[in-house]
């Protein structure tokens, strides 16, 4: 089973490397490599992911998890499920410049997990500089570099050396202690990146104005929702009804809106910082003031990392066809609206609306069932630790 | 389908801007007489020279430039059809690309165009007359004498705000090639003049210079591409063959554009408002003929009429009463109108202007007895004159659009409308359905999962198992649209004909989807397998008609009758009983396309052709019109049928 597994994963990729020549030949060359590269790297993290997943839960002796983690190579699935995406397919034939974005996220999330602090640091300050709502990302990745890849709850195995205290050290059993030594590093890499940047920058921007300008037409752009021409997001609409003089205090409340989830997810969630990260980026993906396919293709492929704790995921049927209907039905109806004008507005921001409805439902859903697998991964120790007793 | 919720409009609604039919019609007999001498020019110059199509064109601008009107031919190709089933989703500028053809097959509209004196040139209305330059027929000499006589009287009006373009647009190739290549040329300004070389290189052969008729306009008629603004709205002037049941001189209105798109439903209404109380004209829609007689329908319409009575019986303000002649030929109409939407192929060259949003309409008049005096002519002429001077006057006086919110509806009767709020109602509880059983069947098929997983205790990703129900139905899906394309492949074979042309695309079909089968065959038999398949299934369809129903409702709402019923009933016959698999198996044949093409046309009564190849002209007729219905069939229809017949011969 395995061989043939891995033959067929040969396949793809070989298949996939025609595909990207097919494409290069249309589309612009350097957002097909970023593709993937991003695939790459992303299949990367999986492979280490699991092997951290693996490792912890021998730990725990939770044999029946074991099995199923090892039932599928997550790296692989995700790379594969970012790859042969429609959207990630569509993002690139349309030469749109989100494949770099998510290329950088996913650079800084593979530093963070091989513990490459510099590199880490780099992809973070890249990414924000290029679409300002990574900067969130900071918690994930200072978790990552700090006290490492994803485990399950720390009392769990608390639990387990207080059931047999007297057999190993605690010390064996408990790796997670927060490394403060890297987190600095990691801070000081970033100020050094960031200024880099911004010298480039401002050397490259002294005669259009320097860098006041430039944060102006950049974030000021992507902050105050200037552009109201119609996307895949809610925001145009919202922003193109509501009267002026409420135009401020809205768009405080959008961003809010965001960082409000910052802080109780990071908490909540902080044993798995590279999943927490997969909820920021969804959360942003959905709320950010000018979205875009390309978003939600990163974020379904991060989906496919924590393929084997999510087995149980509900409701993954309804989800699928509603993103399959929605995502055929919004160039439907931005037809009827703008080429054959007997739709409006409205038409299309429905589907705006129930695609914004899907994505939640699918940050919301795997959220719950990651949290519903701790706890049955709790629930199993504790009845073996009960039986070694 | 037939639900008695008609909503009548009273009047026409009077808003500020428009009181449709108030001023006194200004048209004089010195534009119809004008307009007769016109006509009998035509005429004689048509029965002198037959030979070519040059003459009429330049008789026309003749008269236009002599109107006061700027005067330009336009020269164009006829266009091959073409097979591009995507073209629903580009925009029709993209294709302009022209072949090198020979000199022949370039034929000549003639376009005039009054300057509004009140107007700032930025809107235009279009007044488009069809005839065919090569052979006139005497009612086409009369729609060009009832422009001609519109035109007179507009040339001379202060009150116009809104440039008048007429153009007298040449059918020999197709009357919607003429009007289609005409607007296209309007909306794609090319600055390199290559179209106009092109058409340059045949003056000779064509010989409009050489032409003796008179020299004096020769310098006022350019072949220069004249514009005048946007198009606000536009009307095809037509003149039918006498009525058959006719004390009364009637008017067709015909409004269906590609892909069911209709115009709006206020110039229809302007149209039938003026036609009924300005002209005394009988305004009718296309009706099905064999629904009129038919026996059923008038049982249904008697039970609307008594209950309508006994309501009315009971309480006075209860209306919905609806009279038996009228519940019959509303039916007819709206299965008429019903069909020509879903058809998605425009019913006349008005469906070119719906590509580039303008809205239009095919006023067809059909005199009630035939010309034999001149006076009954002049008559005539009057009338349509009358008609037009009043349709125009309310388009001039609009200061915007029509109110953009009328363009989904299907008409019953000329004056009588079944808008998108009431007719998805239908749609709606018809499909309803589909999801309901989705869900059931997949939560089933996972509790019962469920069920065993506790025995075996292996059984993880109980959530994810669709996903290989899933590829299966991508795999037919994406067969589908492989047989979409088959066509294009056929066309390549050399002197084939209509029926081994069906055959051999259904014999390519099979075999390709014997060939999927082969290579990614199902995987192991599960018992509870069906189940999903069938799941997944009944929310592809559901996606698919939705999907549809936004695109063009006719198609959807015919497609869901046939395959709802089909969805919702089949069964593996190994676990359904023998009457529930033969109802299965009934429903199975009558959702094959073809099948239910026939079963229509029969139970119908229309009859024309027979066998394959009138299907296979069928099919041509929808790629021709680049009509979504195509695709709807191939890739949402088709697929869900051949996996309704998997799900039937299932060995659970």
């Amino acid at each position: 089973m395995p061989v043939q597994c891995t033959m067929d994963l040969h396949f793809c990729y070989q298949f996939l490397v025609l595909l990207l020549l097919i494409i290069e030949v249309k589309g612009s060359q350097v957002i097909c490599y970023a593709d993937f590269i991003t695939a790459m790297l992303i299949r990367a993290i999986g492979q280490r992911l699991q092997v951290a997943d693996i490792q912890s839960l021998k730990l725990l002796g939770a044999g029946q998890f074991l099995k199923i983690s090892e039932n599928f190579q997550s790296g692989d699935v995700a790379a594969l499920v970012y790859l042969w995406n429609p959207l990630t397919i569509i993002t690139c034939l349309g030469c749109s410049t989100s494949p770099l974005e998510n290329l950088m996220i996913v650079l800084s999330l593979y530093g963070a997990c091989m513990r490459l602090v510099p590199l880490a640091a780099f992809g973070w300050v890249i990414a924000s500089h290029l679409s300002l709502y990574p900067v969130i990302l900071v918690i994930p990745l200072v978790l990552l570099i700090g006290c490492g890849l994803d485990t399950p709850p720390q009392k769990l195995f608390l639990q387990q050396t207080h059931g047999d205290d007297h057999k190993e050290t605690s010390e064996s059993l408990n790796p997670r202690i927060f490394s403060w030594r890297r987190a600095v590093l990691f801070f000081l890499w970033a100020t050094a990146w960031a200024f880099y940047v911004l010298v480039l920058c401002g050397l490259s921007l002294k005669e259009y104005s320097g860098l006041g300008e430039m944060f102006k037409r950049t974030y000021g752009f992507i902050l105050s929702v200037e552009d109201l021409s119609p996307n895949i997001g809610v925001l145009w609409y919202f922003f193109a009804e509501v009267f002026d003089f409420f135009r401020d205090f809205f768009l405080i409340v959008f961003h809010i809106n965001i960082l409000f989830m910052v802080l109780p997810l990071a908490v909540r969630l902080h044993h798995r910082p590279c999943f927490l990260a997969f909820v920021y980026i969804a959360i942003s993906s959905v709320l950010k003031s000018y979205p875009s396919v390309g978003d939600s293709a990163l974020y379904l492929g991060l989906l496919g990392l924590f393929v084997n704790a999510l087995a149980d995921m509900q409701f993954s049927f309804f989800l699928f066809s509603g993103y399959l209907g929605t995502l055929l039905l919004s160039p439907v109806m931005h037809n009827l609206w703008i080429w054959r004008g007997t739709g409006n507005a409205n038409f299309y921001f429905a589907t705006a609306m129930a695609y914004a409805c899907f994505q939640i439902i699918l940050v919301v859903e795997s959220v719950s069932s990651m949290l519903k697998h701790d706890r049955a991964l709790k629930q199993d120790t504790t009845t073996v630790a009960k039986k070694l007793q | 389908m037939d639900s008695p919720a008609e909503s009548e409009i009273p009047k026409p609604k009077q808003r500020p801007i428009i009181r449709i039919g108030s001023s006194s019609p200004m048209i004089s007999d010195q534009d119809v007489s004008r307009a007769s001498r016109f006509i009998d020019e035509l005429n004689s110059l048509y029965l002198e020279s037959r030979s070519s199509g040059i003459e009429i064109p330049r008789l026309i601008a003749l008269h236009m430039a002599n109107l006061g009107g700027e005067v330009s031919y336009h020269k164009f190709q006829s266009q091959p059809n073409k097979f591009h089933p995507l073209h629903f989703f580009t925009s029709p500028n993209a294709e302009t690309n022209r072949g090198n053809e020979t000199c022949e097959s370039y034929a000549t509209n003639t376009v005039g165009i009054i300057r509004a004196s009140r107007g700032d040139g930025k809107e235009s209305i279009v007044l488009v007359t069809p005839y065919n330059s090569v052979n006139l027929s005497q009612n086409e000499a009369l729609s060009l004498g009832i422009a001609y006589a519109a035109f007179s009287l507009l040339a001379q009006v202060t009150w116009l705000a809104k440039d008048i373009i007429w153009l007298a647009a040449d059918s020999q190739y197709g009357q919607y090639n003429s009007v289609a290549s005409w607007l296209r040329d309007y909306h794609t300004p090319s600055f390199d003049g290559f179209g106009k070389v092109d058409a340059a290189n045949c003056h000779g052969s064509n010989g409009i210079q050489e032409s003796n008729l008179d020299m004096s306009i020769e310098t006022e008629v350019s072949d220069t591409f004249r514009r005048a603004g946007t198009m606000a709205a536009a009307l095809v002037i037509k003149v039918a063959s006498t009525s058959e049941d006719g004390n009364q001189d009637a008017l067709n209105i015909y409004a269906e554009a590609s892909n069911g798109q209709m115009p709006n439903l206020d110039l229809i209404n302007v149209v039938s408002y003026l036609a009924v109380h300005g002209q005394g004209l009988q305004v009718k829609m296309e009706k099905l003929v064999s629904l009129i007689d038919s026996k059923w329908l008038k049982f249904i319409g008697e039970v609307f009429e008594s209950v309508g009575k006994i309501a009315r019986s009971l309480n006075p303000q209860l209306k919905f009463g609806i009279s038996v002649k009228d519940y019959v030929e509303g039916s007819a109409t709206l299965v008429s109108s019903l069909y020509n939407q879903a058809l998605g192929v425009p019913t006349g060259s008005h469906g070119a202007f719906r590509d580039y949003q303008v809205d239009a309409v095919t006023m067809e008049i059909s005199p009630k007895i035939t010309f034999n005096s001149l006076g009954r002519q002049t008559e005539f002429l009057f009338q349509g004159g009358r008609l037009i001077e009043g349709i125009v006057r309310s388009v001039n006086n609009l200061l915007e659009k029509f109110h953009q919110s009328f363009f989904l509806y299907l008409l019953t009767s000329s004056n009588k409308f079944i808008s998108v709020g009431v007719y998805m109602i239908a749609f709606l509880l018809l499909v309803a359905p589909l999801p309901v059983v989705a869900a059931s069947l997949f939560s089933d098929a996972i509790k019962s999962d469920e069920d065993k997983a506790t025995s075996s205790d292996s059984n993880s990703y109980k959530s994810w198992r669709w996903l290989y129900p899933a590829k299966t139905i991508f795999l037919i899906h994406l067969w589908g649209a492989i047989v979409s394309l088959l066509p294009y492949f056929i066309y390549k074979i050399p002197d084939s004909q209509p029926t081994s042309n069906i055959l051999i695309w259904a014999s390519l079909s099979i075999f390709i989807l014997t060939v999927l089968h082969l290579f990614f065959g199902p995987h192991t038999c599960h018992l509870q397998e069906w189940a999903l398949l069938k799941s997944v299934t009944v929310s592809a369809a559901f996606i698919g008609l939705c999907l549809m129903s936004v695109i063009n409702f006719a198609t959807a709402e015919i497609g869901a009758l046939l395959l709802v019923p089909m969805c919702l009933v089949v069964k593996p016959w190994r676990a359904a009983r023998k009457v529930h698999s033969a109802l299965s198996l009934v429903l199975v044949v009558l959702g094959f396309p073809g099948v239910a093409f026939f079963v229509l046309k029969a139970a119908f009564g229309v009859q024309n052709g027979s066998g394959l190849a009138e299907f296979w002209y069928w099919l041509e007729s929808l790629w021709a019109w680049n009509s979504a219905t195509y695709i709807y069939l191939c890739m949402v229809h088709l697929p869900c049928w051949v996996l309704c017949i998997y799900i039937l011969l299932h060995p659970c």
